[in-house]
């Protein structure tokens, strides 16, 4: 029967227990918010046994590595991403991300991610995913309003990218006046919850680039070796521990980078 | 303020099973642009612009990096 892939690769994951957390642009779709992705992209437990798994069932599909990360929990705590590749029984393109530290999202809601059974549909919580919306992607922040619009009213407040929401949510406001845009809306101000959203959207754009940029410098020369690898080369299973030994040469796990971005904005 | 449009947004009427099928059709069509897509839309790689490993079955190239990131992460 047809369905989302990337739904069904998720519970394959979670099989033997909650390991993988489906994120970003199919999380959109399971929200039903806009189908607008043709990746799938998974928080993944930060072990061994998780990033097993995965590449067990990667394996059974006939994928394989795209330049990025070996998936390994060293890695993944340094922030960096893996990713995969396999064509489906329909010879459509599946690609297939994953990282154990989705930025801006904070370690208690992290922890709160793998509460689920075995085999389940694992989908990361609506704040979490407003918070890795926050990209340099402008397109992500119409989403990020539409992903707000489901939360309770205090909640979306804090996140909705929207001003007329803004102005409506702040005459019923009694919380903390921690953003702009809501300082602005209190005072019945539109221009300058406009003025605000951008202005916060553009600090946040900036962040993510910066951060974007850190990695990217730092995975030169890994990637510059990794890049001479032909696709046969790159097949799982035999291809890990081969980029295991490249990354431990060549691939920094820690990267200096931006991440607290709510100081920096609101 | 709407800001998707309708057609993005009609998707919370339908049932399980209708998601599905919308979304394998829209997947279907989505391959058209495979050839068009950046190399990635998500993770600390986004930055990265002009890899790389030729995706292609068996071929290669030498990479080359851009650190110019006009795409998502």
């Amino acid at each position: 029967m047809a369905g989302n892939i990337y739904f069904e690769l998720t519970r394959a994951f979670n099989a033997a227990g909650p390991i993988a957390v489906l994120a970003s642009g199919q999380a959109v779709v399971y929200y039903r918010v806009a189908i607008m992705s043709k990746d799938g992209d998974w928080v993944i437990r930060e072990t061994a046994e998780a990033c097993a798994q995965v590449l067990t069932v990667l394996a059974e599909r006939g994928a394989v590595y795209r330049a990025g990360a070996p998936l390994d929990p060293r890695w993944l705590a340094g922030g960096w991403s893996s990713h995969f590749e396999f064509f489906d029984d329909k010879r459509r393109r599946v690609r297939c991300d994953f990282f154990s530290r989705p930025p801006r999202v904070d370690p208690a809601s992290l922890s709160r991610l793998y509460e689920g059974e075995a085999g389940s549909l694992l989908v990361i919580d609506l704040e979490s995913l407003i918070r890795m919306k926050h990209t340099q992607r402008a397109k992500d922040y119409a989403v990020i309003g539409e992903l707000a619009a489901r939360l309770p009213p205090e909640q979306e407040i804090q996140f909705t990218t929207d001003p007329d929401r803004l102005l409506t949510l702040a005459s019923s406001y009694h919380g903390v006046i921690a953003r702009a845009a809501i300082q602005a809306a209190i005072a019945g101000d539109r221009d300058g919850v406009v003025v605000a959203l951008a202005r916060e959207q553009d600090a946040l754009q900036r962040i993510d680039r910066a951060r974007v940029r850190a990695y990217a410098a730092a995975a030169e020369p890994y990637l510059a070796d990794v890049g001479t690898m032909s696709s046969a080369d790159r097949r799982l299973p035999g291809v890990h521990a081969r980029l295991v030994e490249r990354a431990e040469r060549l691939l920094p796990v820690v990267v200096r980078a931006q991440e607290n971005v709510d100081a920096d904005v609101e | 303020m709407q800001m998707l449009s309708d057609d993005d947004t009609n998707l919370a009427e339908l049932s399980d099973e209708e998601l599905d099928l919308a979304w394998d059709l829209w997947f279907d069509l989505a391959q058209s642009t495979n050839d068009a897509d950046p190399l990635y839309t998500h993770g600390v790689f986004a930055g990265i612009t002009q890899v790389e490993i030729s995706e292609k079955e068996g071929t290669s190239q030498a990479p080359g990096l851009s650190r110019h990131s006009s795409r998502a992460s």
